[in-house]
């Protein structure tokens, strides 16, 4: 990282372009263009409304399951367009002299758009369900940056060893439903006995989803452990990701 | 214009590996169950031990069957694949023309598609925005350039992307079979802005298996074949082992 391609004018060009690429793609031949990217979690949102409010006795439960829909989408989205982002731009790869880390970034950077732009309606939803607006709001900014972090490196993991195996890929959508209900989004950790708890802290998307709903659930900053968590997490996450995407991306073009 | 014999491009001693994996999945499980011991990906040479090197001006060809690695020479010299060993020296910007219409994207309009595709090689924003007229004009495309590409045909998306290639006035061109595109009109068009890059003394390099486009063209050769250079020299004598590797 230490030549790294970011600072770069023509990458950081390259980068907003290809992302406003993918954005502008996905909304283009579509009538209700945002709204699809609603649609999914308001279905889940009713399921879990109808299903799982009979085991959580909190109150705003169906604030709480938004926030954590909300974003398990974006994470679990996000993982997937990295993860596939040098595979899917194998003509680009192949003819422009352009770092391969473009890909993953700007698929990133189109992840966080979407995010942005449905956030905007769900916000009014939110509300409705009883969000209460403070300070701690603003944590949310940073916070979603780390997020960001940690998708990236987790997805350029994957998304390496996707180029030679792809393998990879099907077993990220295959599991990627089981995380779902390891992660608390259709009920709160206390859920579960004390010396059961730990379990789901095992889980490196607990700390991110139970950030999102310490912001706007609890409208508290996110806690010392769930935030250092999260931090940790991206952290380590970016420099393993990087690393082999690094060591393999001489391979890709021989590979893809 | 004569061809001074200052340098711009020099390989030495150039090695190009790819990486592949045959195993499929069964090497992921040795390799993480002896860590050291198996390497995932195997090895294997593109091109070995290659030394050349292209003057200022000339026109230089290169010439070889299907797979014998000059495709890789050409990205290599692109900067798209780095040398596992040796060294590729390049005194001057490269404007390859590799492979033409595949970063355009089908769902975009032209000028979309000129704006995404030059970001893509690097231009800043200011940049772009000085061209693209340009870029309209040589396309010839007309109104066209505001229809999505995919109701474009073959030719059309010819035209853009070559219309991209070109713009940025390189010193090397780097052209990969690519000349054929088009209606005769702009086939003879873009060889006339390649003979004008190359009167403005810029360097070509040109793959092509059209022996008379290549002597048209350019003044030296090299018989590229299995992954290294095996002769370079006069044109001629080059098309004559080129054409001797099929005897059989």
């Amino acid at each position: 990282m230490i030549k790294s391609p970011l600072f770069n004018k023509g990458f950081q060009n390259a980068v907003l372009s290809l992302a406003l690429k993918t954005i502008k793609l996905r909304y283009k031949n579509s009538f209700l263009g945002v709204f699809w990217s609603m649609l999914n979690p308001l279905i889940f949102l009713t399921i879990l409304i109808i299903v799982f409010k009979q085991i959580n006795h909190i109150e705003h439960f169906a604030l709480y399951a938004l926030t954590g829909l909300i974003f398990w989408n974006f994470i679990s989205a996000s993982i997937l367009q990295v993860l596939t982002s040098f595979i899917d731009n194998a003509a680009i790869l192949k003819s422009i002299n352009l770092h391969p880390f473009c890909f993953p970034l700007s698929a990133m950077v189109a992840a966080v758009f979407n995010l942005l732009l449905t956030l905007i309606p769900f916000f009014v939803i939110m509300f409705f369900l009883g969000y209460d607006l403070s300070w701690s709001f603003l944590a949310f900014f940073p916070f979603t940056i780390i997020t960001a972090v940690f998708v990236l490196g987790l997805g350029m993991l994957m998304g390496t060893i996707n180029v030679y195996f792809r393998d990879i890929q099907l077993l990220w959508t295959t599991i990627i439903p089981a995380f779902f209900y390891f992660t608390p989004i259709a009920y709160t950790p206390e859920l579960l006995s004390e010396n059961q708890r730990f379990l789901l802290k095992l889980n490196p998307f607990y700390y991110f989803i139970e950030s999102y709903h310490d912001i706007f659930y609890r409208s508290v900053v996110p806690s010392f452990e769930n935030f250092g968590m999260s931090l940790f997490l991206a952290m380590l996450s970016i420099v393993i990701g990087y690393a082999a995407f690094n060591k393999y991306r001489k391979g890709f073009i021989s590979n893809i | 214009m004569t061809p001074t014999a200052e340098p711009m491009i020099r390989l030495t001693d150039v090695d190009i590996c790819f990486y592949v994996q045959e195993n499929g999945f069964v090497s992921m499980k040795d390799f993480l169950l002896h860590p050291g011991k198996y390497k995932l990906l195997q090895k294997s040479f593109v091109l070995k031990n290659v030394n050349l090197q292209i003057n200022k001006g000339e026109s230089f060809a290169l010439l070889g069957k299907n797979g014998s690695g000059k495709s890789t020479l050409l990205r290599a010299l692109s900067g798209i694949i780095t040398p596992d060993k040796g060294k590729i020296e390049l005194f001057g910007a490269v404007a390859p023309l590799l492979g033409l219409g595949v970063g355009l994207e089908q769902e975009l309009t032209g000028i979309e598609n000129i704006r995404l595709s030059c970001a893509l090689m690097g231009m800043t924003k200011a940049e772009i925005k000085q061209r693209l007229p340009e870029i309209i004009e040589f396309s010839e495309l007309g109104e066209a350039i505001h229809w999505q590409v995919k109701r474009y045909s073959t030719g059309m998306m010819s035209r853009l992307s070559f219309s991209i290639a070109i713009i940025k006035q390189p010193e090397i061109l780097l052209i990969d079979e690519v000349l054929s595109v088009g209606d005769l009109g702009f086939q003879q068009k873009c060889l006339k802005k390649v003979m004008e890059i190359k009167d403005n003394g810029a360097t070509i390099i040109f793959v092509s298996h059209n022996f008379e486009e290549v002597s048209n063209m350019c003044s030296r050769a090299a018989l590229v074949n299995n992954g290294t250079v095996e002769f370079v020299g006069p044109v001629k004598e080059v098309g004559e082992r080129y054409h001797h590797l099929f005897d059989n």
